[in-house]
């Protein structure tokens, strides 16, 4: 997945030698995400609209993970928000864009990270209320598990976002919880991992997503630590960096799903930390900003917060500590 | 071609996306896709399902297929015309095999797919698709609604073309997965349900012969696990294939990690060898995977296990 990605690539491209030693360019990263919104010129940026709202939570989060929580304007980020967001509560991806669950979570992850959910009740606004029943609204009252819309496509990746969301609005009464995990046990594999839905292949993203849900629902105890911190320890290669799925190629991205969900279960100490951080760190451009899926591909905002995510959740110096639910 | 000249949409006025005063939405769209959404806007604010209206969606997918909104107004338009569903699947076809990450046109098709209710087809569809890519997520999780759906647990086909794809590339773990799916995936509506001896027998067979193929390839192992686990089989039923793989007395001739990792569970559990367990375990955290040394060193300490007296005296 790419959102506005480019122009630089990770590593540089092939003009620049990377030193040995690599730090984060934290300046650069800032500048990267802050332009990210001024490249309208770009056929892209708007071929990517459907992705809107998510991307302004990614670049936000990297730049409260960079310690720059300013660096993009806050009156005009609620406002945006809040030009998303439909009668019936739910938010699409851009103004105009249909309500969908996924852009809801963004809407309230970012309103969360700012501090501002409050803003949902003000007068003339659906409330917070009415953005809790939009989410509940979508459990599948016979499987416990959630569609991202009124079309009825279910995928765990919802279902963790209802929980997220729900849980952060403090409205998780409104849900069948005890349904809801009994699907995430549903999509359990016997390699420990979960995929997207019962019987499918073990997946990291989809991983993060269960036992995100579980922690959430404050049913951890249901986890097979040993099998799936096994699993989740096998994803990292030769070269350090992580797969999501066996036999697959390392990616930045997975250095947040990976190491996200073994930290919610207390094994992150299972992969070569050190190992990962050099991964990372050679996946950036250091002159325009921006981290690439793996180091010669072209950066973009997803792969940006995930590597940031990653290395603090390694601890890496001067990063704020990301929480891994 | 330009909408705003054509005399098909000549009644249409167009809704430009509103920018409000907020900049972070302004907008700066390029031309002809700026258009085409504006028109869209247009037919979906006035509900219009016209075949226009499709003419108009295929234009922005063929512009933008991971916009969800378009698909949907797509999906209600067929139906509310009643279109030929079957031309509706040639033209995903080609849709599917230019775009191999799009999320958005698998929902789709499950959506024609229950309308249509009959998947002839499909699976040469999908052979086409995994020559592109032959883990793709999004097909696969497709291929399993499929078998769900039209209850394919049996049909020649799905083994025959599973059997073809782990020929190619025996490290395909998706394949892997769909194998295990079709054995054992009916147990999800009738949990009773067990597969015939033979079967797990024909399967056990058939994953030791990819282990002598690719000693080091975890998938077969993986599957091998899973098996015994289902059908209720203690690991040591592979004990013996297992040291074949990993003669930990001689180090040097160990040919797959995985195996010994089944020896250092079965020795775990068997009385008498936890030393051997040791060295197994020592093998793989400072020779054979020292990358997860921390957890190969976490499993040689559950190999003593705490004394449970200890946790009476706090009382």
């Amino acid at each position: 997945m790419s959102l506005v990605s480019g122009p630089g690539r990770g590593g540089g491209g092939a003009k620049h030698d990377l030193p040995e030693e690599l730090a984060l360019f934290v300046d650069k990263h800032v500048e990267y995400i802050q332009t990210l919104d001024t490249r309208r010129d770009e056929l892209e940026y708007w071929l990517t609209e459907h992705l809107r709202l998510s991307g302004l939570y990614w670049g936000l989060t990297a730049l409260h993970l960079l310690g720059h929580p300013e660096a993009l304007p806050r009156a005009e980020t609620i406002a945006f928000v809040i030009s998303c967001q439909h009668e019936n509560g739910g938010f699409g991806a851009a103004p105009g864009h249909d309500a969908h669950m996924l852009y809801t979570v963004s809407a309230i992850q970012i309103l969360a990270t700012i501090d501002a959910l409050d803003e949902l009740d003000l007068p003339g606004r659906a409330g917070k209320d009415k953005v809790g029943s939009f989410i509940a609204n979508l459990q599948d009252p016979e499987t416990g598990t959630f569609a991202g819309d009124e079309w009825g496509e279910t995928d765990t990746r919802f279902l963790y976002g209802a929980l997220n969301a729900l849980s952060l609005l403090h409205l998780l009464s409104l849900i069948d919880l005890p349904a809801a995990v009994s699907h995430v046990q549903s999509c359990a594999n016997f390699d420990g991992g979960y995929g997207v839905s019962p019987g499918a292949e073990s997946h990291a993203g989809q991983i993060f997503t269960c036992v995100g849900a579980l922690a959430i629902a404050g049913r951890l105890d249901l986890v097979d630590t040993d099998r799936l911190g096994r699993w989740l320890s096998e994803r990292q290669v030769e070269g350090g960096g992580l797969n999501g799925r066996p036999e697959k190629l390392e990616d930045v991205c997975y250095s947040w799903w990976v190491l996200s969900s073994l930290a919610m279960i207390g094994r992150l100490h299972w992969i070569d930390g050190k190992k990962l951080e050099a991964f990372i760190l050679r996946c950036q451009d250091p002159e325009m900003g921006g981290i690439a899926d793996r180091p010669g591909d072209m950066v973009d905002v997803f792969h940006t917060v995930f590597g940031i995510a990653g290395l603090s959740l390694l601890k890496y110096p001067g990063l704020e500590e990301v929480d891994p639910i | 071609m330009s909408y705003s000249t054509s005399p098909d949409w000549a009644d249409v006025e167009p809704i430009a996306q509103e920018d409000g005063d907020h900049p972070l939405a302004a907008i700066a769209y390029m031309d002809d896709y700026s258009e085409a959404m504006s028109y869209l806007r247009a037919v979906m604010a006035a509900n219009e399902h016209s075949e226009r209206a499709l003419v108009l969606t295929e234009d922005i997918i063929s512009m933008n297929p991971a916009h969800y909104t378009v698909w949907l107004f797509r999906a209600k338009t067929l139906f509310e015309l009643g279109s030929d569903l079957r031309e509706e699947l040639t033209y995903l076809n080609a849709i599917a095999l230019k775009y191999q990450k799009n999320y958005q046109i698998w929902h789709h098709r499950q959506l024609i797919m229950e309308k249509l209710g009959d998947p002839t087809g499909e699976g040469k569809f999908i052979a086409q698709m995994f020559e592109k890519d032959a883990k793709n997520y999004h097909v696969w999780s497709y291929r399993q609604w499929l078998v769900r759906h039209f209850s394919l647990w049996d049909s020649p086909t799905e083994l025959s073309d599973i059997q073809s794809l782990l020929l190619a590339d025996v490290r395909n773990n998706s394949a892997w997965n769909h194998r295990f799916f079709l054995i054992f995936g009916r147990q999800e509506q009738y949990p009773s349900f067990t597969p015939l001896p033979e079967t797990v027998k024909r399967e056990t067979e058939y994953a030791k012969t990819a282990v002598y193929s690719a000693p080091q390839n975890p998938c077969p192992w993986v599957f091998l696990r899973g098996i015994l686990k289902k059908t209720k089989q203690p690991l040591s039923t592979i004990q013996s294939f297992a040291a074949e793989f990993a003669p930990f007395e001689r180090p040097d001739e160990v040919k797959s990690s995985h195996a010994l990792d089944v020896l250092a569970d079965i020795f775990a559990e068997t009385e008498g060898r936890k030393e051997d367990a040791v060295k197994v375990l020592d093998l793989l955290a400072q020779r054979y995977d020292p990358i997860r040394a921390n957890y190969w060193r976490y499993k040689k300490a559950r190999l003593t296990p705490i004394p449970m007296a200890t946790t009476a005296a706090a009382a």
